[in-house]
C-alpha cells in the first residue's frame, strides 16, 4: 500500500499512457470489490448532480421557460457582460469577499476553541449539558434570530439600547449604522452556528490516544501545553479538509439571512451575490441571468479550492482530492 | 456479527426503497390516464399555516360537479413554485397569478402559451358580469385571457387610538397637517396620561408601499407609480409631491414622531408598537384594525381605535392610491387544457363559481356553521379558530366581488371594522389610478426591480436624514442612467400606442 | 487518567467551567424566550417583546396547534424521512467514503475533485426538478431522499476520518484473511463511531429541515413534513414576506402559536443529539483494538 501510493505521488509524471492503463486494470483486479462500493455513490452524483448541470448552458442564453432549453436564444456571455458591467459588481464582489474572510478569520478558529474548551471538562455531565445548550441555536431558522435581535437592539425601546440609556450612555444606531452590519452579521453566525461547529472538532478529538496526554503530564506539561501539541495536532487533518471546504463554500454567506440584515443604509456593505441576484434577477424569473451569475460564483469558488488544496498539499498535508 | 446484521437491514432497506419507487411510478401514470372526466387542476397561494380541511371543497364539487385537485402552495414560495411547474411542463389546468408574475408571464402569454378567453366570456352568464375596467387592467394586447379575484381598489387610510386623541382634545386629521400635529401631540403631550414619555405618533414598517411612506404621499398628491407631466409619463420620484413627502417623513424622523428603526422594522413589530400603547397612529390598510384589537383589548381594555380616510394634502385635494382592482388573475394553460372543450368545462365551473350560494361558501363557509346573516352582511363565527382552518385557505379562490359575484359583504361585530369597509367604498371617490398597469416596457421587466432599490434606499436615506435634496437628485440621475431612460421611453411608446 | 491537582489546573478548570457556562447561557437564552412565548398569550408577547418567565400562562397555543391531526402527520412524515434519509445515505456515504479511502484506488484523485465539483456548481432548480421527475419521484416521499443521498461535504469528512485510522490496524485484518466489505463492517466503522455519529447527526438535521423539496417535489400537502407548516408559520407571522405578496388580508397566525409550532418542530430533533453523544467517548475503543 505504502508502495502505491509512492508510486502514485512521485512516479506519475514519468508513466506513460500504457502504463496508467495497465495500473488502472490492476488495481481494477485487485480493488474490484471497493469498486463496487463506490459505484452507487458515483451513480449518485452522476445522476443527481451532473446531470442537472446541463441546465448551466442556459447562462448562454436567453432562456424562455416555454421554449426550453432546445429552443431558447443562445446569447453568448451577454449575461456575463451585463453582470460585469454592473456599477455595482466591484461593491458586491468586495462585500462578498469581506464576509467571507470574517467568516474564515474570526468565526472558523471558534468552533475549534470551544470544542477545545470542552475536551478539557472532566465531569461527563457538565459537558454534555454544556454541548446540547450550545447547539440549539443552530435549529432557530434566521428570521427568527434577525427579529430576536431587532427586538435587543432596536432604537424603539430596545433592551440594550434601553439599558445604554439608563446607564447614562448614547444610544447606537445598531440596525440602521453600516459600521454595525458586519459585527452583527458576524456575532449572528457565531451565535448560531459555533455549538453546532464543534460536534464534528469534538468527534475528532475523542479519536486521540489518551495515553498521549499521560505521557505529556510525565514530562511536566501544563495544559495549555498539551493541547497545543496533542489535541491540535490530532485534529489538524479535519481542521484542514473542513478549512478547504469553507472556502470552496466562499460564496453560499447564507442568502436568507443577509437578506433580512440588508436594508437601505447598509447596502453598500451588505449587498452581496446572492441577495444581488435575487432582485436583479431571480424575482423576475430571469433564470439566465441568475444562472450566469451562480456560474460565477461557482467559477471563483473553484480558483479557491484549487489554490486552497494546492498548499495544501504543498504543505505536506492530505487536501480533499 | 452485530455488523452483519445491520447490513443485512441495509440491503433489505435499499430494496425496499427501489420497490417503493418503481410501484409509485405505476400509480402515476395510472393517475394521469384517467385524467379526462370531470377534474380540474388548481394551484393557488396558501396564505394560512395549514392547508385546509376539505368539507368546503367536497361542497364546492358536489355543487359544480366537478371533481377539485387543489395544489396549496405556500404564499412565501409561490414564485418557485410556479416557474419550476412552468418550465417543466407540468402546470395544472388553472393557474393563479399575481400582478408582478403576470406581468413576467405576459411573454408566454404572447406566445400563445394560455387560452384567450375574451371571445367566450359572453356565453356565460355570470362570468359576463366581471367588471370591465377591472378587466382591461389585465388585458394582453388588447386580449383577455384570464379571469380575476376582485378587491377593493383601495384600503388605504389611517388608523390610530381614539382614547388618546379624545384625551387630547384632538378630531380626526384632515390634512397633513393636521396628522404632523396629531403624531407630535401624541408623542410630546403624554396621551396616555401615565405621567412618563413613552409614547411616538406613528408606528411605520420596513415598506414604502404597504407601510405609510405611498399612503401619506397620495394624500400629497404624488402620482400612483407612474404620472404624467407636461405631456410625459414620468416616475412619481420625479415628481415634486414626492420630495414633499420625503420631508414630512424626515421632519417626524428628526423629531421622533415615528419609530426610528422603522426602515428595519417588520409588519409585527410595526403593529406591536400600535398594540401595546408604543405609538398611536397606523397607516396601511384600515382593515387592519379588526385584528390589532383583538390583542390590544388583553393588554390594555380600556383602548379604543378608529379609522380615518380623508386626509387633504397642500393641495386642498383628497388622493388615495389604488390597485388595479383584483388580487390574482387565473390563466389557463393550454399545456395542460388541450380541447377547446376542456377550456369550456373550466368556465363553466368558474361561472358556476360565482353564483352567490358558491361565492358565500367559499367566503364565509356553510351559513350556520361558520357564519350567520345580519343586516345582509355575513358575521363570521365567534370560533376564529375553526374559521381559519375550514375556510380561510379557500378565500383565495373565487372570483368576482361582492357587487358581482352576490356574496355577503362582511359584517364585524367590531365597529371600527364594519366602518373600514365602508371607508374602503368611500375612497372609490378620490382614486389615483397607476396608468402604467396595461403598458408595456421590456426593460421594465428586466431591470425595473433593480433600478427601484436604488431609489427606495435614496428615500429611506432622505427620511433618515442621510443625504440631502441634492444627492436624492443624484439617485435619480442614475436611476435615468442605469436604464431608467429607456423604460421612460417605452412606457410613453406604449401609452402613445395604447391611445390610438 | 490520574487527575492533576495543581493551582494552576484548578484555576484553569474554573475558568474554563465559568466561561462555558456563560457560552451556554446566551445560546439558550432565545430558546427559553421562545418556550416562554409558547406557553404565554400573544398579547403579552406584543406588550413585552422578549418574555422568558411569562406572567401569565396559557396552554391555548399548544391546544391550537394539537386540535388538528395535520402537526402530528407532518411529525410522522418528518421522522420518516429523517429516519429512513439518514439510513440510506449513512449506508451510501459510508460505502464511497471508505472506497475513496483507500490509497491504493486508481482514479481515486479524479473521482474526488469531481465530486467536489458538485459543492460548487449545480443545475439549479428547473433542471433537478426535471431529473426528479424523469427518475419517477415526484409526489413520493423519497423526493425528498434519493435526490440528497450523498452529501458531497458529509462524504468528505467522513473519509478524513476513515483515512486517519491506523493503516495497521486494516493490514492485520487483510493477513487473517478478511474482504473488504468485512474490513469495512468489523474494524473501520467500529473504530469510526465518533465520526459515524457525527455525520449521521448531520443527515439527520439535514433531513429534518428539509422543506423546500417537499414544496416542489410533493403536491400532495399531507404529505408535507413538519418544518413546511413551521416554515409557514413563521414566515406569516414575522410579517416578513419577501416576496411582497400582493394585497392579502388575512391577518397573522398568532405569535404564541408560532412559538409552540417552533417548540414541537424542534424538540424531536434536540432529542437525537444527547443519545448520539455516548458515543462521542467510543474513540477510547480505538486505543483497545490497537493494544
Amino acid at each position: 500500500m505504502n508502495a502505491n501510493s509512492n508510486l502514485e505521488r512521485q512516479g506519475k509524471p514519468a508513466l506513460t499512457k500504457t502504463e496508467k492503463r495497465i495500473a488502472l486494470k490492476k488495481s481494477i483486479k485487485k480493488n474490484k470489490w471497493i469498486y463496487l462500493m463506490i459505484l452507487p455513490g458515483i451513480l449518485y452524483f452522476f445522476i443527481y448532480k451532473y446531470v442537472p448541470m446541463f441546465g448551466l448552458i442556459i447562462s448562454f442564453q436567453d432562456y424562455k421557460p416555454y421554449e426550453g432549453i432546445m429552443g431558447s436564444e443562445w446569447v453568448g456571455l451577454e449575461h456575463f457582460k451585463r453582470l460585469f458591467s454592473d456599477p455595482d459588481f466591484w461593491m458586491i464582489f468586495k462585500n462578498t469577499l469581506i464576509l467571507f474572510a470574517l467568516q474564515i478569520i474570526i468565526f472558523f478558529p471558534i468552533p475549534i476553541i470551544l470544542s477545545l474548551m470542552l475536551n478539557e471538562v472532566r465531569q461527563m455531565y457538565f459537558k454534555r449539558s454544556v454541548q446540547t445548550l450550545i447547539y440549539i441555536p443552530h435549529f432557530m431558522s434566521w428570521v427568527i434570530i434577525v427579529s430576536i435581535s431587532y427586538v435587543l437592539l432596536t432604537m424603539d425601546n430596545g433592551i440594550v439600547n434601553g439599558t445604554l440609556e439608563a446607564m447614562g450612555k448614547q444610544e447606537v444606531n445598531f440596525l440602521l449604522n453600516p459600521d454595525w452590519f458586519r459585527p452583527m452579521y458576524v456575532l449572528q453566525v457565531i451565535w448560531r452556528e459555533a455549538g453546532w461547529g464543534t460536534i464534528i472538532f469534538l468527534a475528532a478529538i475523542s479519536a486521540v490516544d489518551v495515553q498521549l496526554y499521560e505521557a505529556a503530564r510525565m514530562d511536566g506539561a501544563n495544559r495549555f501545553r498539551q493541547m497545543w501539541h496533542i489535541t491540535l495536532p490530532a485534529i489538524k487533518g479535519v481542521i484542514i479538509i473542513l478549512l478547504i471546504l469553507k472556502i470552496g463554500d466562499v460564496l453560499e454567506l447564507g442568502f436568507e439571512h443577509v437578506y433580512l440584515l440588508l436594508n437601505a443604509s447598509n447596502r453598500e456593505v451588505a449587498e452581496i451575490f446572492d441577495t444581488y441576484v435575487y432582485t436583479a434577477g431571480l424575482k423576475q424569473g430571469q433564470f439566465s441571468y441568475s444562472t450566469a451569475v451562480g456560474f460565477f460564483k461557482g467559477l471563483v469558488g473553484l480558483v479557491l479550492v484549487i489554490g486552497a488544496n494546492w498548499l495544501a498539499k504543498k504543505a505536506g498535508e492530505e487536501g480533499v482530492y | 456479527m452485530r455488523w452483519n446484521q445491520s447490513y443485512k437491514v441495509l440491503i433489505v432497506f435499499t430494496v425496499l426503497i427501489v420497490l417503493v419507487a418503481c410501484s409509485n411510478n405505476k400509480d402515476e401514470s395510472a393517475s394521469n390516464d384517467e385524467e379526462s372526466g370531470n377534474q380540474i387542476e388548481i394551484m393557488t397561494r396558501l396564505h394560512t399555516p395549514e392547508v385546509p380541511e376539505p368539507n368546503i371543497e367536497e361542497r364546492i364539487e358536489e355543487k359544480t360537479d366537478v371533481e377539485l385537485d387543489i395544489s396549496w402552495v405556500p404564499d412565501n414560495n409561490y414564485d418557485d413554485r410556479l416557474n419550476t411547474a412552468f418550465s417543466t411542463g407540468t402546470l395544472p389546468d388553472v393557474v393563479y397569478l399575481g400582478f408582478n408574475q403576470f406581468n413576467q408571464f405576459k411573454d408566454a402569454v404572447r406566445d400563445d402559451q394560455f387560452w384567450e378567453i375574451g371571445p367566450y366570456m359572453d356565453e356565460y352568464e355570470n362570468l359576463s358580469k366581471l367588471k370591465e375596467d377591472v378587466l382591461d387592467n389585465a388585458l394582453v394586447d388588447g386580449k383577455l385571457y384570464s379571469l380575476y379575484q376582485g378587491r377593493p381598489l383601495s384600503r388605504q387610510g389611517l388608523i390610530y387610538r381614539k382614547d388618546w386623541a379624545d384625551n387630547l382634545g384632538l378630531d380626526a386629521p384632515t390634512t397633513t397637517d393636521e396628522f404632523y400635529e396629531m403624531a407630535k401631540a401624541f408623542t410630546e403631550e403624554d396621551p396616555d396620561g401615565n405621567g412618563e414619555d413613552d409614547t411616538i405618533g406613528l408606528t411605520d414598517r420596513d415598506d414604502l408601499i404597504y407601510g405609510a411612506f405611498k399612503t401619506v404621499s397620495s394624500w400629497f398628491g404624488t402620482p400612483n407609480y407612474w404620472g404624467k407631466q407636461d405631456g410625459e409619463l414620468l416616475p412619481e420620484f420625479m415628481f415634486p409631491e414626492y420630495i414633499e413627502t420625503m420631508d414630512f417623513f424626515r421632519d417626524m424622523h428628526e423629531n421622533g414622531y415615528i419609530n426610528q428603526d422603522f426602515p428595519v422594522t417588520s409588519k409585527s413589530d410595526q403593529q406591536n408598537m400600535f398594540k401595546n400603547g408604543s405609538a398611536g397612529l397606523y397607516v396601511g390598510s384600515m382593515g387592519d384594525v379588526g385584528s390589532i384589537y383583538n390583542d390590544a383589548k388583553e393588554i390594555n381594555p380600556d383602548a379604543t381605535y378608529d379609522v380615518h380616510n380623508r386626509v387633504k394634502g397642500p393641495n386642498g385635494e383628497y388622493g388615495i392610491w389604488a390597485i388595479p382592482g383584483f388580487g390574482s388573475l387565473q390563466l389557463f394553460p393550454k399545456s395542460s387544457v388541450e380541447t377547446e372543450e376542456e377550456l369550456r368545462k373550466i368556465l363553466e365551473f368558474f361561472d358556476k363559481l360565482m353564483k352567490p350560494e358558491n361565492a358565500n361558501l367559499l367566503n364565509w363557509g356553510v351559513e350556520g356553521e361558520h357564519y350567520t346573516v345580519e343586516d345582509d352582511g355575513a358575521v363570521p363565527d365567534e370560533n376564529t379558530q375553526k374559521f381559519e382552518r375550514e375556510v380561510k385557505p379557500y378565500q383565495s379562490l373565487p372570483i368576482g366581488e361582492p357587487e358581482t359575484n352576490g356574496r355577503y359583504e362582511i359584517n364585524d361585530p367590531y365597529e371600527p371594522k364594519r366602518k373600514s369597509e365602508e371607508l374602503n367604498k368611500d375612497n372609490e371617490n378620490f382614486l389615483i389610478t397607476d396608468p402604467s398597469i396595461t403598458l408595456e416596457s421590456e426593460s421594465a421587466i428586466e431591470i425595473g426591480d433593480r433600478l427601484q432599490e436604488g431609489i427606495n434606499d435614496a428615500t429611506y436615506n432622505y427620511i433618515l436624514g442621510e443625504i440631502d435634496k441634492e444627492e436624492f437628485e443624484q439617485a435619480v440621475e442614475t436611476w435615468r442612467q442605469n436604464g431608467g431612460e429607456d423604460i421612460i421611453a417605452e412606457y410613453n411608446k406604449s401609452y402613445e400606442n395604447s391611445k390610438e | 487518567m490520574v487527575e492533576d491537582k495543581t493551582l494552576s489546573s484548578r484555576l484553569f478548570n474554573i475558568t474554563n467551567a465559568t466561561l462555558l457556562i456563560i457560552v451556554a447561557l446566551l445560546c439558550v437564552l432565545p430558546f427559553l424566550h421562545v418556550v416562554a412565548g409558547s406557553f404565554t398569550t400573544s398579547a403579552e408577547l406584543a406588550e413585552k417583546k422578549f418574555v422568558i418567565f411569562p406572567t401569565e400562562w396559557s396552554l391555548s397555543a399548544y391546544k391550537y396547534v394539537f386540535s388538528t391531526d395535520t402537526i402530528f402527520r407532518a411529525l410522522l412524515v418528518s421522522i420518516f424521512v429523517t429516519t429512513g434519509g439518514t439510513l440510506w445515505s449513512m449506508f451510501l456515504s459510508t460505502l464511497t467514503a471508505y472506497g475513496l479511502s483507500r490509497k491504493d484506488l486508481v482514479g481515486r484523485r479524479i473521482i474526488m475533485f469531481f465530486i467536489v465539483f458538485t459543492l460548487l456548481f449545480n443545475g439549479g432548480m428547473i433542471p433537478t426538478f426535471l431529473v426528479v421527475q424523469q427518475t419517477g419521484l415526484l409526489d413520493s416521499l423519497l423526493a425528498l431522499i434519493v435526490p440528497v443521498s450523498i452529501n458531497a461535504f458529509n462524504m468528505i469528512i467522513l473519509k478524513t476520518f476513515f483515512q486517519n485510522l491506523p493503516p495497521s490496524l486494516e493490514e492485520s485484518a487483510k493477513i487473517d484473511g478478511c474482504s473488504d466489505f468485512g474490513i469495512l463492517f468489523r474494524i473501520v466503522i467500529p473504530c469510526s463511531m465518533p465520526a459515524i455519529a457525527t455525520i449521521s447527526l448531520f443527515y439527520a438535521v439535514t433531513y429534518w429541515n428539509t422543506y423546500m423539496h417537499a414544496i416542489l417535489y410533493l403536491d400532495d400537502a399531507s404529505k408535507w413534513p413538519v418544518q413546511v407548516l413551521l416554515r409557514q408559520i413563521v414566515v406569516l407571522a414575522s410579517g416578513m414576506n419577501y416576496d411582497g405578496s400582493v394585497y392579502t388580508e388575512v391577518p397573522p397566525p398568532e405569535q404564541s402559536v408560532k412559538m409552540a409550532v417552533i417548540v414541537v418542530a424542534t424538540i424531536p430533533v434536540l432529542l437525537v443529539y444527547p443519545f448520539l453523544q455516548k458515543h462521542f467517548t467510543k474513540g477510547a475503543l480505538l486505543g483497545s483494538v490497537k493494544g
